[in-house]
């Protein structure tokens, strides 16, 4: 458990790093380091993207699945590892 | 004529919709009060109705309809003209006589054959009577039952009826009734391609539409029977294992849903705890990996020059003003600012808060995976002595070490072994050995030498993994562990019961001739024991000849041993005036090595030449550590306490040809190349290991170091 919270901790220090987001199953975010409107705003927009990207790569071939997801984009990078009872996301500017 | 079913009948009170819009105009009054109530058209003759019943009727009947269709008899045949549309044959006039019986014929055809019309009759019978019928639910079992259904003609509907009229020859009207008669005869025949006739089509027309709105609840689309959903439910249905086409899998799921509709219940699944998520062996890993991918993120530039792939800018990072001379003047190259000269380019540097403090002792690149380092700190003096450190770092993650390994005193020198990738050894100032397994999380050597009966007593310079093909002098083949320490053994270990070392040599004090067994000078380590042997600082075996080695001591000479002998020398170099600090072949030249010692020289020798063939200096401090280049015959790198430097033999034998400056206040204490690429890491005594690239070093082609330099 220290291990984790030092990952988290050290990645939260990294260059560049907005914020963190651990969202459980259903949407509800358990631990963030961005303020609430902004937390709930990521968790909903990103849960369907997840979904949507989930089914595209399953609809392709069942056997296969979702193990990350990056979207980069002009001011930042959105990071999500999805697993099947929560999402980690993690938002970054490289360039910073 | 419609064919109904008997029991909708019954239970039906049959009043048409359009019937019963007919019967209730009731009565029509104009203007002037009279009673203008339309007539109906047709009175029928209740028994003539009946006698024709009777005789088309063909088929069989149930007895109790007659009467109904008799009751209703009257209705529908005065509102026979509401039933057209049901009725699908037409009667003609009389005069048509030929016409109507053809209709007729057809009409008994068209009785007999109602069941092909059993379905419209019933969709239209349904349609009238939806409103009063009390609808039963169909329950699963009524599915199965047998239902009797009755199939009847229903009366016939007469629409016009003109009986024939028969003239007689005699009367008056024969002439006229001949006449017409005549006519209309002629009026059949004509008509086959008559202009007067022609076929022509009618068009219905269609009633004025009204919009009506009507609000329904949300729709709910659900892709249910997307690919992998449908495979998801299949495996988890038990129902096999084998990867199935998506068109079986719909097929059979199809059917296994239908009969497992109970058995398959979607499993309600408890909230997991946020604790229990948050120390999930999967979320540790995917934080692990998502920390390295933002490090990427931030460090993909100095990667990409690590790897000598080209370096993209980023399109859309602003361009920023700060120069990166800024990260130049750590190092102050005393290069000018054209690209051309050959430098040194910092890239990153692998440190963190563990290691501040520490002094880099030594460095080892992992044999297996050329992205793997291990550092060990410690510090060479004894007096300032800490807890070692031993950290392996990787190449994705520059900011925190894949393992850090804590040991009570001072890791001085470490090696990761060929054959067994993972397994590290490691030698420590109070003269133990022990061995890491780096892919497992412990924290405790697998084995170390502390029980070791004869064990080093003094600081482990240096150890190395050697792999003796052949086997030397009987001994078994593989790879043995060799240390070097400064209790003046070369010992070999290895495993039996426990770790146990033989001593290869033992390095005796070769003094000058004149005073063989003198008490040796003052050594550098505060030993007051009289010893004859010196202490062993470094060692390094022949690349190719894994039987003969070379090693050197605290006094600075160089013995060149085999492991065959123990007891003798086979040769001895002297030319060092101090330590001598690293010693190494050259991996291109098999009879040239290189040896650094703390008199401020490196000496380049060859084998069978006692007096090294050349010497370089450049500073005032002691050198550290020298490595050839991997990469290139000519090159080889030193690091002296302030700079590291890279000497190009091929350009110069005189000065080195890139010159880096530490930064103020750090002592730079150890070198390694890279294998792969041009980069070189420096480790300095503040715990930092520098990755610095090299740059625009054009290096001849050749191997031969000897071409050009004097022999003797």
């Amino acid at each position: 458990m220290a291990e984790v919270e030092e990952t988290l901790k050290r990645i939260q220090g990294q260059k560049g790093v907005q914020g963190i987001i651990i969202v459980n199953a259903e949407g509800i975010p358990i631990k963030t380091t961005l303020d609430n409107s902004s937390t709930v705003q990521y968790a909903g927009l990103i849960h369907q993207l997840v979904m949507k990207a989930r089914t595209t790569v399953r609809d392709i071939d069942p056997q296969n699945d979702l193990t990350f997801l990056r979207v980069r984009s002009k001011k930042n990078e959105i990071m999500i590892a999805p697993d099947k009872d929560y999402f980690l996301i993690v938002i970054q500017n490289p360039s910073d | 004529p419609i064919g109904q079913t008997s029991d909708e009948l019954f239970s039906s009170q049959v009043h048409p919709v359009l019937f019963s819009a007919y019967k209730t105009v009731g009565f029509v009054f104009d203007e002037n009060g009279k009673d203008v109530t339309p007539q109906p058209l047709y009175q029928p003759d209740p028994a003539a109705v009946m006698s024709k019943h009777s005789k088309i009727f063909a088929s069989d009947t149930s007895g109790g309809t007659m009467s109904d269709f008799y009751s209703t008899a009257y209705q529908t045949t005065t509102n026979a003209s509401f039933a057209g549309p049901f009725t699908r044959s037409v009667f003609g006039s009389s005069t048509v006589s030929r016409g109507s019986q053809s209709t007729m014929e057809s009409m008994n055809e068209e009785i007999e054959d109602p069941s092909s019309k059993r379905d419209i009759s019933i969709s239209l019978s349904d349609v009238q009577v939806r409103r009063e019928e009390v609808k039963e639910l169909i329950k699963e079992e009524m599915l199965d039952d047998v239902v009797d259904r009755y199939l009847i003609e229903s009366e016939t509907l007469w629409l016009l009826h003109m009986p024939a009229v028969s003239v007689s020859v005699d009367s008056e009207e024969a002439e006229s009734v001949k006449e017409r008669n005549n006519l209309y005869m002629e009026l059949c025949k004509n008509r086959m391609g008559n202009d007067k006739y022609v076929e022509r089509s009618m068009q219905t027309f269609n009633g004025a539409p009204k919009t009506k709105e009507v609000q329904s609840e949300a729709i709910t689309m659900v892709d249910a029977a997307t690919t992998w959903d449908m495979y998801d439910s299949f495996r988890s249905a038990g129902l096999g294992e084998a990867a199935l086409s998506p068109d079986t899998d719909k097929a059979t799921s199809a059917s296994s849903s239908r009969i497992e509709i109970e058995p398959f219940v979607v499993p309600s699944e408890d909230e997991p705890d946020p604790e229990l998520v948050l120390q999930s062996e999967k979320f540790q890993q995917d934080l692990f990996v998502m920390e390295r991918i933002i490090l990427e993120n931030i460090y993909q530039p100095k990667l990409a020059a690590y790897r000598q792939l080209p370096t993209l800018e980023d399109p859309d990072s602003v361009p920023k003003v700060v120069p990166t001379v800024v990260s130049r003047r750590e190092e102050s190259s005393l290069d000018e600012e054209s690209t051309l000269t050959p430098a040194l380019e910092r890239l990153w540097s692998f440190s963190c808060e563990l290691t501040s403090g520490h002094n880099v002792s030594s460095m080892a690149w992992n044999k297996r995976n050329p992205d793997l380092l291990a550092v060990g700190y410690g510090q060479f003096d004894f007096k300032d002595q800490k807890s070692g450190l031993i950290c392996c770092w990787s190449l994705k993650n520059p900011t925190w070490p894949e393992r850090v390994f804590t040991c009570e005193s001072g890791v001085t020198t470490l090696d990761f072994s060929a054959s067994n990738a993972s397994q590290l050894a490691v030698g420590m100032h109070d003269g133990s050995i022990a061995t890491y397994n780096v892919e497992s999380r412990e924290k405790t050597p697998v084995i170390d030498s502390s029980d070791c009966a004869h064990k080093h007593t003094s600081p482990v310079w240096q150890v190395r993994w050697i792999d003796h093909e052949r086997g030397a002098s009987g001994e078994d083949k593989g790879e043995t562990l060799i240390s070097v320490s400064a209790d003046g053994r070369i010992s070999k270990w290895f495993l039996r019961k426990g770790l146990d070392c033989i001593d290869l040599m033992k390095l005796k004090r070769t003094r000058n001739e004149k005073d063989k067994k003198q008490v040796g000078d003052k050594e550098k380590k505060s030993e007051a024991l009289i010893s004859r042997q010196a202490p062993g600082l470094c060692f390094d075996f022949h690349p190719t000849d894994s039987n003969i080695y070379i090693a050197g001591t605290e006094e600075g000479h160089i013995h060149k041993c085999s492991c065959s002998y123990n007891e003798q020398f086979l040769e001895t170099y002297i030319a060092h005036k101090g330590p001598l600090y690293r010693i190494t072949w050259s991996p291109f030249c098999s009879d040239v090595f290189l040896s650094c010692s703390s008199d401020w020289t490196i000496q380049l020798w060859r084998q069978d030449l006692f007096t090294p063939v050349l010497g370089f200096t450049s500073t005032q401090s002691a050198v550290y550590d020298v490595m050839w280049s991997p990469k290139w015959a000519t090159v080889f790198g030193a690091v002296n306490e302030g700079r590291v430097e890279i000497w190009d033999l091929g350009a110069s034998i005189l000065d080195p040809t890139i010159v880096s400056l530490a930064s103020p206040g750090v002592k730079l204490t150890s070198l390694l190349f890279a294998t792969e690429t041009d980069c070189i890491l420096v480790g300095d005594s503040d715990g930092q290991v520098s990755i610095y690239q090299l740059k625009n070093l054009t290096v001849g082609e050749g191997t031969q170091v000897r071409q050009g330099f004097p022999t003797g």
